[in-house]
């Protein structure tokens, strides 16, 4: 029963303000056990207000990160899964899925979670998850303006990993639910 | 879960309950239920089915609870529904109802509630601490709590349930134990045993058999007795019946039952807790305000606590008047006691024998018509099992006793209490208890009680009764608890004999030595003749602390009061007497009269508070005088309450120590802070009769509120005795006293203008003009000694004294004129 908080690109002051008010009000600490973040926070406040929501927090370097000592690739072990983090600029093309797979199996995880795209995106490929959490705070992207602020809460539990998408829709926050398991024989099921 | 807990070190003694009313003597936890009252009374052998059917019942019950209060929240709620309702249904919702946010709510008390599970008897950790057991305890307490969302989770309700698992852990062992053993040799003939057989031997005489438990207890591993048939059948039988699977309700009806320790464990404590229709419910000991049919409008907790002291001063009175001289409130310890049903007191095998005692003593509510007072009688002894409880403390306190008399301090006397010794003789103990509960029983002892709850006042007492606690073991007085209505009393029947001895009063000395009780006589005269110039004259005095105490113990004397701690309270009965009577005459007078007036109501009431660390709250505000300005009655009521209290003061203080005139003059000019401020409040630099009376009804109250100001501020000093003596007082009796006094003293200071055109009263008025001077003088040298101890407390308690000097500047300036004015005349 473990919440991992995936979240990503707010390019805050850059492109955004701030996370939209309902999102806020929906990240209160003391729920969430860890916090992945793929990067472009962008200022030091971003990274003290995440630290703030849960003391475990992991960051990579997006490429508008002020803070250069974040690494551009990390690992941990929550459970049963082993997760993997990197921005996602460094992929190229970015947000293809087989570059990705390739990062994944690189980096030898369950579950890669990247970002750049500011899209959220779910794929189960090869007996792993690729997870692009999206933007939280809706920032435009590299090649639009069309955003929708998104983030991931990742609940792990023994073998099982359950993916609640949380997506800013028309000022309405919508929930959506992803189930994987996790199989000894790493084969994707669904 | 090893064997080795059942065969702990025995019980202290070889106590053994008696089982005239105990068939299920070894079974501690079918005879606890039937006790508490999950299980229905064990009648006759045939009620056994009875037995296992409300034993199914109740786990059923249970395991019904468990189901729907814990919330697993992966488990879709309606069994699959295909789209639940996600939006709310997620981690992060905000909404109340998601199962989310229930899950998480259960989270947070689970979390409580571990802190006090870890912690939990690591003496037996081989038992408790495992994780099966905790999360047993865990999950009980969960669902209890969610249960009763009112009471939530507090800490020592784990130590009530413990014991109650593991008598239920023992009885499935002892089984275990009993199926290996008998097994061997019954084997045949258990499984032959056709059911008719067993009615055969079901229809045994229970009473025999009730002799042979005796042996049975100590006999567990005992080879010899598997022989004789007609000896263990019975007991056997009984546990055979109790965990027969094709009995009654087949598994779920096995009344012992390791499947079901949590469900019955659950059962046991619900029982406990809501006291099972009865009187004594534990979790009224948890509550923090007072049930709503409690009579005294205390937390049940401090009631009872009191009720044992009551007990104790029926029982004992010089332990009780030396546990109350040193201010050692019953609930410092009584509480633990109490929560905890002496959990933390003895080691778990007398524990369980004391448990033993207490559940065999029946909860109902007794019917006491002789004494049909409700409002007087203490909730814990109308049942037989509250006054056991009850009789127990009292008979552990006993058991201290000469190491209780011996100190002279509270904090030790609390370790002695609260560190109750290992090696104990419980039979004694209990029995004494026992012999007590009759004595608790009796109605008279119980409806003596009454009006307690105007000693207590759930104020949040612990913090400031600290303040007590360390206070110097040279002033050991402490009068403590007072009954309401008893001062009410004492007030009726001293101002019917005010009346009688207004012209008896004793020889007054210039020393002063009538000071005071000339000025509660003046102030009473007034009532009926005009003030005598001697008596004025004799008001205002010195300010001795030998002077004072003559006073008191003329006033006490004269007003027949009882020359001891108590005295305290008559004094102030006398005060309120006083307020009473120069309330009567008091005129319409500018708004002094009527705050007067307000003042003395305010006192009555005032001295029905005795105790209370309100008081001591209220008081310290008075500390600051200067911001008080605009709230006369404020001040005239904290006064008052002050004033009762320090009625105490000045009787355990000129009591314990040879005050050096310093201290005293302390009080008097804290008290002119206030008379001044009075003053101003009011509006008007009265008359000079005015001025004298309200100085010498200040006088009083200054005196008081100094030390207790002072005592405020130093109580944690070590401090010259002045101060020691203080602190101790300071325990909320301080205030009590001074408002009385100081509204008396204005109430007869408004009155005297009236009369103050006597001419006979010119003489005593230069005589007031004189000692209004020693008044500045004295006031003038406290504050220099104020200033000196100021300098070494707290900036804010600086601040407020300050405030106060300030104010007390100004009255010495008008003190002054007045001196002058009088001087003159």
């Amino acid at each position: 029963m473990v919440l991992v908080l995936a979240i990503g690109d707010l390019h805050i002051p850059h492109r955004a303000a701030d996370l939209p008010p309902k999102f806020k009000s929906m990240l209160v600490p003391g729920k969430i056990q860890h916090i992945i973040c793929t990067g472009n926070l962008c200022i030091k406040e971003v990274h003290d207000y995440l630290k703030s929501l849960c003391p475990d927090l992991h960051v990579t370097r997006g490429e508008y990160d002020e803070d250069s000592r974040y690494p551009e690739n990390k690992t941990l072990t929550i459970g049963q899964f082993k997760l993997g983090i990197c921005h996602g600029h460094q992929v190229i093309p970015w947000g293809d899925l087989d570059s990705l797979a390739m990062l994944q199996r690189q980096l030898d995880v369950d579950i890669l979670i990247t970002g750049h795209t500011h899209q959220f995106k779910a794929y189960k490929h090869e007996g792993g998850v690729v997870i692009n959490p999206g933007s939280a705070t809706g920032a435009y992207s590299s090649f639009t303006y069309d955003v929708n602020p998104s983030f991931v809460l990742m609940d792990i539990d023994g073998l099982r990993v359950v993916l609640y998408v949380y997506e800013l829709i028309d000022g309405e926050v919508k929930v959506d639910k992803i189930d994987f398991k996790k199989t000894a024989t790493t084969h994707a099921t669904h | 879960m090893s064997k080795e807990i059942v065969n702990e070190e025995a019980p202290s003694s070889s106590v053994v309950v008696s089982t005239e009313n105990r068939p299920f003597g070894s079974l501690r936890s079918v005879q606890w239920r039937i006790n508490l009252g999950v299980l229905p009374p064990f009648l006759s052998s045939s009620s056994i089915d009875d037995l296992r059917r409300v034993t199914a019942d109740t786990r059923r019950r249970y395991a019904g609870l468990r189901r729907r209060l814990l919330v697993d929240p992966h488990v879709p709620k309606d069994g699959g529904s295909n789209s639940p309702d996600l939006v709310m249904d997620n981690p992060l919702s905000q909404n109340p109802d998601s199962t989310w946010g229930r899950f998480f709510r259960n989270a947070e008390l689970e979390k409580m509630v571990d802190q006090d599970l870890s912690r939990l008897y690591p003496e037996h950790g081989s038992y408790f601490q495992t994780p099966g057991c905790q999360g047993m305890l865990r999950r009980i307490l969960l669902l209890w709590c969610l249960r009763h969302p009112d009471c939530g989770y507090r800490q020592g309700m784990h130590e009530l349930l413990a014991p109650l698992l593991y008598v239920l852990h023992v009885d499935v062992e002892r089984l275990s134990e009993v199926r290996k053993l008998y097994e061997d040799h019954f084997i045949d003939k258990f499984d032959g045993l056709s059911f008719e057989e067993n009615d055969v031997t079901y229809n045994f005489d229970f009473k025999k058999f009730l002799d042979s438990m005796e042996d049975e207890i100590g006999s567990q591993g005992n080879s010899k007795k598997v022989t004789s048939l007609d000896e263990l059948d019975p007991e056997i039988q009984t546990i055979v019946l109790l965990s027969d699977a094709y009995g009654a309700e087949g598994e779920l009806g096995i009344v012992l039952s390791e499947k079901f320790m949590e469900h019955d464990a659950y059962c046991m404590f619900d029982a406990l807790m809501s006291g099972a229709h009865g009187v004594v419910a534990m979790s009224d000991f948890f509550a923090p305000s007072p049930v709503a049919e409690s009579h005294s409008g205390l937390p049940p907790v401090i009631e009872a606590s009191a009720a044992l002291y009551h007990l104790l001063s029926v029982v004992d009175s010089s332990l009780h008047s030396h546990l109350v001289e040193l201010g050692v409130e019953p609930q410092y310890f009584a509480l633990r006691w109490l929560r905890v049903l002496f959990g933390r007191e003895f080691s778990l095998q007398d524990l369980l024998v004391v448990w033993d005692e207490i559940f065999t003593a029946d909860n109902c509510k007794l019917d006491k018509d002789s004494e049909n007072n409700e409002s007087s009688t203490f909730k814990i002894f109308s049942s037989h099992r509250g006054s056991l409880i009850s009789s127990m403390a009292v008979s552990m306190i006993l058991y201290l006793r000469s190491s209780l008399l011996a100190t002279e301090n509270a904090t030790s006397c609390l370790q002695r209490l609260l560190n109750f010794p290992e090696k104990i003789n419980l039979k004694k103990i209990i029995a004494k208890a026992k012999s007590l509960q009759n004595l608790a029983l009796d109605s008279n002892v119980s409806s003596l009680s009454s009006t307690f709850g105007g000693a207590y006042n759930h104020s949040k007492s612990a913090v400031v009764r600290a303040h007590s606690l360390s206070s110097d073991p040279d002033c050991p007085k402490t009068p403590l608890l007072v009954p309401d209505s008893y001062w009410e009393e004492k007030w009726r029947v001293l101002h019917k004999a005010e009346e009688v001895r207004q012209d008896s009063l004793g020889n007054p000395t210039p020393s002063g030595k009538k000071r005071w009780s000339d000025k509660v006589k003046l102030s009473l005269s007034r009532t009926e003749s005009d003030p005598s110039p001697a008596r004025a004259e004799n008001r205002r005095k010195g300010h001795r602390a030998s002077v004072r105490r003559n006073l008191l113990d003329d006033l006490s004397r004269q007003l027949g009061l009882e020359e001891d701690a108590e005295k305290g309270g008559c004094l102030e009965a006398s005060n309120t007497e006083d307020i009473h009577s120069i309330d009567v005459q008091v005129e319409g007078k500018n708004g002094n009269n009527n705050e007067s007036i307000c003042t003395a109501e305010r006192c009555e009431s005032g001295s029905g508070t005795v105790v209370s660390e309100e008081n001591s709250s209220i008081f310290s505000e008075p500390a600051s005088p200067g911001s008080d300005t605009n709230d006369h009655e404020n001040d005239t009521e904290k006064s008052s309450v002050a004033s009762n209290s320090s009625m105490y003061e000045n009787d355990d203080h000129q009591q314990s120590t040879e005050d050096s005139p310093l201290p005293v003059s302390l009080p008097p000019e804290d008290g002119s802070l206030n008379s001044p401020h009075g003053n101003e409040s009011s509006g008007k630099i009265v008359s000079a009769m005015k001025e004298r009376r309200h100085l010498s009804g200040r006088f009083q109250w200054f005196w008081k509120f100094g030390r207790s100001n002072v005592s405020e501020e130093t109580s944690d000093k070590g401090g010259g005795s002045c101060e020691a003596a203080k602190s101790p007082n300071h325990d909320g009796k301080i205030n009590t006293a001074d408002p009385l006094i100081a509204g008396a003293s204005r109430n007869s200071s408004s009155t005297n203008k009236g009369d103050a055109v006597d001419q006979n009263v010119m003489g005593t008025l230069k005589n007031l003009g004189q000692s209004m001077l020693e008044h500045i003088q004295v006031l003038e040298s406290v504050f220099q000694q104020d200033r000196g101890q100021v300098g070494s407390l707290d900036f804010s308690k600086n601040i407020l004294v300050g405030k106060g000097q300030v104010t007390a500047m100004t009255a010495l300036k008008e003190l002054r004129k007045i001196s002058n004015l009088l001087s003159e005349m």
